[in-house]
């Protein structure tokens, strides 16, 4: 079934300096840290960065953070594939999943959940 | 548009067939959108037992960074963390669901045992190990999650496309080629009623001249 195995990526982490310190624990060398204060301004470029560089395979960031970045790159965030986006703390509805869920099928799927 | 078409009889054949192939299209379409709706929800269920998991997972390896954090203080964790020099590495594959390719992940180095960790054992605590332990497993299921819902992703990526196919085929191609199928129809009778017209005023034309023959042959 495989069809070809690519080049080992690692996990990027954005976020407040208390949201990467963890993961930093255990061994994530590609993090971001914005600070609370930064975040309207800063938060686009660092999301940039990681969205570019082709050695992240996954980025993990709150899901409140979402709400700083600017509609496009969210957008582009959260329907990326490569690198893929997991967003913690935000409960069931994992951002703009729902949305598409719904676009494509019609129906609001994690509605229940 | 169907006024654009010639109305002639290889035109007309040259339609039904694109009607007859756009027809089996459409089929086939609909049922390879129906298969992956099917595929879709199985991947869903498996998405929503990961993200429950997940957020289980990160509840618990925020409570243990919070107790390093108060018991150690922030700088000692931070010293912890710096110091890390095994980094957890991911390779993706990729596999097949009905023409859709989903990555499958494989982590390597993400746990660790407490000398890989190379922060050290005498100058930090247990809770700072314990912290880091709940991150690592933290990161296994974060790279689960990630798993399902690129695949997710995907799938949904090529139901819409899939859709928008079949929808473009109902709502536009079809109708657009029954509409020039019947204009050519149309076409075709009016021609052959022209012409059936058209023979019998020759014929009544013939007649009548004959009818004038005869007459001026009995006069004379």
């Amino acid at each position: 079934m495989s069809q070809h195995e690519s080049a080992s990526k690692e996990i990027g982490v954005i976020g407040s300096q208390e949201f990467t310190t963890g993961f930093r624990l255990a061994g994530i060398r590609r993090f971001e840290t914005v600070s609370e204060d930064d975040k309207p301004e800063k938060l686009d470029d660092a999301v940039e960065s990681m969205l570019e560089d082709d050695g992240v395979g996954i980025v993990v960031m709150h899901e409140a953070d979402l709400d700083y970045l600017s509609r496009n790159l969210r957008n582009e965030v959260e329907t990326s594939v490569d690198p893929v986006l997991v967003t913690l703390g935000g409960g069931a509805g994992s951002g703009g999943l729902r949305e598409q869920i719904k676009r494509a099928i019609g129906i609001d799927l994690m509605d229940e959940s | 548009m169907a006024t654009d078409v010639k109305p002639t009889r290889k035109n007309l054949m040259a339609i039904e067939d694109r009607i007859e192939l756009s027809e089996r299209g459409h089929d086939t379409l609909e049922q390879k959108r129906d298969g992956l709706i099917m595929e879709f929800m199985d991947i869903l269920d498996q998405a929503q037992d990961v993200r429950s998991d997940l957020s289980g997972v990160y509840d618990d390896a925020q409570r243990k960074i919070n107790m390093a954090r108060a018991m150690d203080g922030d700088i000692a964790v931070r010293g912890a963390a710096a110091a890390l020099k095994e980094h957890p590495e991911i390779v993706t594959q990729s596999k097949n669901i009905m023409g859709v390719v989903v990555p499958e992940i494989e982590s390597t180095k993400v746990k660790k045992s407490l000398d890989e960790r190379g922060y050290g054992v005498v100058g930090t605590s247990a809770r700072i190990d314990e912290a880091a332990g709940a991150y690592e497993d933290l990161i296994e299921q974060i790279i689960l999650a990630a798993e399902v819902e690129t695949a997710m992703k995907k799938m949904l990526e090529e139901i819409e496309t899939t859709k928008r196919r079949v929808n473009a085929l109902e709502f536009k191609l079809l109708p657009d080629l029954y509409e020039s199928q019947e204009y050519i129809e149309q076409k075709l009778e009016e021609q052959e009623r022209e012409e059936i017209f058209r023979l019998k005023k020759i014929k009544n034309k013939k007649e009548e001249e004959e009818d004038d023959a005869v007459a001026v042959e009995s006069v004379a």
